[in-house]
């Protein structure tokens, strides 16, 4: 969940306790508030009435609202509140009215009276008081949130860009991450910290880089001079034993120039080092590269079929199109089986190599991996170049098993 | 045949004389870029052999200073960057070619030959060993003046074999030669057993002597002592 949502959301549900909670005790405090005033009224009307009748000794009429009644001698409750309810004959509905009661004395003679008054007001007045302030509270809630989210968007306009900014960063692009600087502290200070790790990552990264290559280009140099001695050495009278020592230390020489190579072509090709400049067709490079294993299937008794539905182009440097065919075609000949059967398929934006081979020798995507080998003579680096080369290129390469191994590459659908 | 070599490497730089020497090449020697570029300005060389990564200057340079003072010599560059671009640079700015380390003297040694052939040193693309002749040009092969047919691997495979001949060569170094970026063909080399067990049948087929010799069954030889 965004964090604007999350804080607006729990600002919401806190809100709106809050505001019920705040509506329902207004109604009910000012219900006692305006009873209380209510009842002090009615006391102060029961006093003005008991000295009425002391001074003129005549009973007023003030149906419903007060009633006043003389008695014969001092019985009941002196004073008392009670709700009563009465039918209003105006309105025609019964309604509900606190009623003060009181006897007094006056001129020798004891007095009943009651006095009324319509609690439905009072309720009313409650209600709407209570409405009226859960409608301002309401607006304020409203406002502030709109000014809160407003603030909000503003505050974190410059944290999502640079978020963005980071999501977008690659090491290999030669570039420096670039954040913009928000004037609060705390994102600044997330900011120097981001800005840190990638320098140091990407010093990281370069060195790396740079100590793959250099080690690889020095490694060339002894290899060569401890190769061109052992040829030499080669030339000379030899025992059998002698003759096949020199030969296992050469070809072990020549596996690790192999490796070399390999590694350094992997590195250059994860460095965008080959520009991809060239419109390549698939098809023609396969036809070409079918013609050159030729001997190499014969060998095997291998039959090779072509099957060029559609022409597939790419855009790649052309060596690189060459080793990917290359590696892709050595890899079906060499885990293939006598007199089995390589079958390519070319359609616009996929092609499909599949070869017979034993059932067990490649699992899963994991044969992409540096020195998986299914076999111990290869290297295990071919189809590594192969995944970097689809890689770099916005190409998929897919691995699958049947009565065939398949290795489906097809080109990404550009999201725009 | 004059060949100036110009490699840091002292051992390397040995190792290639003493093997061109012993093919009677006339060589001479420059260890960086200084002693180099005396020699192309003072001296004629048939074939110049060039390391581009000099301790001293870029071996680019200096050949732009043979294609101005020694515009006659063949230039094979040694580089340990195998780098395509390098290759490209190398070839635009006038190398006949380019060789990467680590490389094979038999391997070096067919380059030389063949830009020699190109350059037309040997005045002829006739390749005679015996009662064989090869034609580079039309890439025939003859045996008493009879055509004798082989496909192109085999075809590369004797040329190779002839060129280096009196050498024992490793069924792996012949493999290289003739797949040069296929490198992950583990299976080549029995691929090269069968092919020159072809090729020895073709040859006496068609009345020539077997001058392949095999070594311990790792190493061959074409040879006729």
């Amino acid at each position: 969940m965004k964090f604007l949502t999350k804080i607006n959301r729990n600002y919401l549900i806190l809100f709106s306790v809050i505001l019920l909670v705040i509506s329902f005790s207004t109604y009910f405090v000012l219900k006692t508030i305006i009873k209380e005033n209510i009842k002090e009224n009615l006391m102060v009307t029961g006093a003005f009435i008991k000295k009425q009748i002391a001074e003129t000794n005549r009973i007023p009429e003030l149906k419903p609202f007060i009633e006043i009644i003389q008695l014969s001698g001092k019985s009941g409750k002196n004073k008392q509140f009670k709700d009563v309810i009465l039918f209003n004959a105006k309105e025609n509905e019964e309604e509900v009215y606190i009623e003060y009661s009181e006897i007094i004395q006056a001129n020798n003679a004891y007095y009943l009276i009651k006095i009324r008054e319509a609690s439905v007001e009072s309720e009313d007045l409650a209600i709407s008081i209570a409405v009226v302030i859960f409608i301002l509270l309401l607006i304020a809630f409203v406002i502030s949130y709109l000014i809160t989210r407003r603030l909000n968007k503003t505050i974190w306009h410059r944290f999502e860009y640079n978020l963005k900014e980071i999501e977008n960063f690659n090491f290999k692009e030669n570039k420096a991450i670039q954040l913009r600087a928000s004037n609060i502290d705390e994102f600044d200070r997330l900011n120097q910290v981001i800005k840190n790790l990638t320098d140091k990552l990407k010093k990281d990264f370069l060195s790396l880089k740079e100590f793959t290559e250099n080690a690889s280009h020095e490694i060339q140099s002894p290899l060569t001079i401890a190769s061109l001695n052992l040829e030499e050495t080669l030339q000379q009278k030899l025992s059998e034993e002698s003759f096949k020592k020199v030969v296992i230390a050469i070809n072990a020489i020549q596996r690790l120039t192999v490796l070399n190579h390999n590694l350094l072509l992997l590195t250059k090709i994860e460095n965008n080092q080959f520009a991809a400049s060239d419109f390549i067709v698939l098809n023609e490079l396969i036809e070409n590269k079918i013609q050159e294993f030729d001997p190499l299937l014969r060998e095997k008794n291998i039959q090779i079929e072509f099957i060029s539905q559609s022409v597939f182009q790419v855009k790649m440097n052309l060596n690189l199109a060459g080793i990917l065919i290359n590696n892709l075609l050595s890899n079906a000949v060499n885990h293939n089986i006598d007199n089995g059967t390589i079958r390519i398929t070319v359609d616009q934006n996929e092609m499909t190599i599949c070869n017979t081979g034993t059932v067990n020798e490649l699992t899963d995507e994991t044969i992409f991996n540096r020195f998986v080998k299914g076999n111990s003579k290869s290297y295990g680096l071919g189809l590594a170049i192969v995944k970097q080369i689809c890689d770099t290129h916005q190409l998929e390469i897919h691995y699958s098993k049947n009565e065939f191994h398949c290795f489906t590459i097809s080109q990404k659908i550009a999201t725009l | 045949m004059k060949i100036l070599i110009v490699e840091d490497e002292i051992e390397l730089l040995i190792a290639i004389s003493n093997y061109l020497t012993k093919e009677n090449y006339i060589c001479e020697l420059a260890e960086n870029f200084a002693k180099a570029y005396e020699k192309i300005t003072i001296y004629e060389y048939d074939i110049i052999l060039l390391d581009i990564t000099l301790p001293d200057g870029n071996g680019l340079e200096l050949l732009k200073s043979i294609k101005k003072y020694n515009l006659k010599a063949g230039i094979i560059i040694l580089s340990a960057r195998d780098s395509l671009d390098d290759k490209i640079i190398g070839l635009d700015e006038g190398a006949d070619d380019y060789i990467t380390k680590p490389f094979k003297l038999t391997e070096l040694n067919s380059r030389v030959k063949a830009l020699l052939r190109r350059l037309n040193y040997t005045g002829s693309n006739i390749l005679v060993f015996n009662e064989i002749s090869i034609n580079t040009d039309s890439k025939t092969i003859a045996i008493h003046d009879k055509q004798l047919t082989l496909t192109k691997k085999e075809y590369d495979i004797l040329l190779y074999l002839i060129i280096n001949q009196n050498r024992v060569l490793t069924k792996e170094a012949i493999a290289e030669h003739l797949w040069e970026d296929n490198i992950d063909l583990t299976d080549s080399y029995d691929f090269i057993y069968t092919h020159l067990n072809n090729i020895r049948k073709k040859i006496k087929a068609a009345g020539g002597a077997d001058y392949i010799t095999t070594l311990y069954g790792m190493g061959y030889k074409f040879t006729d002592q």
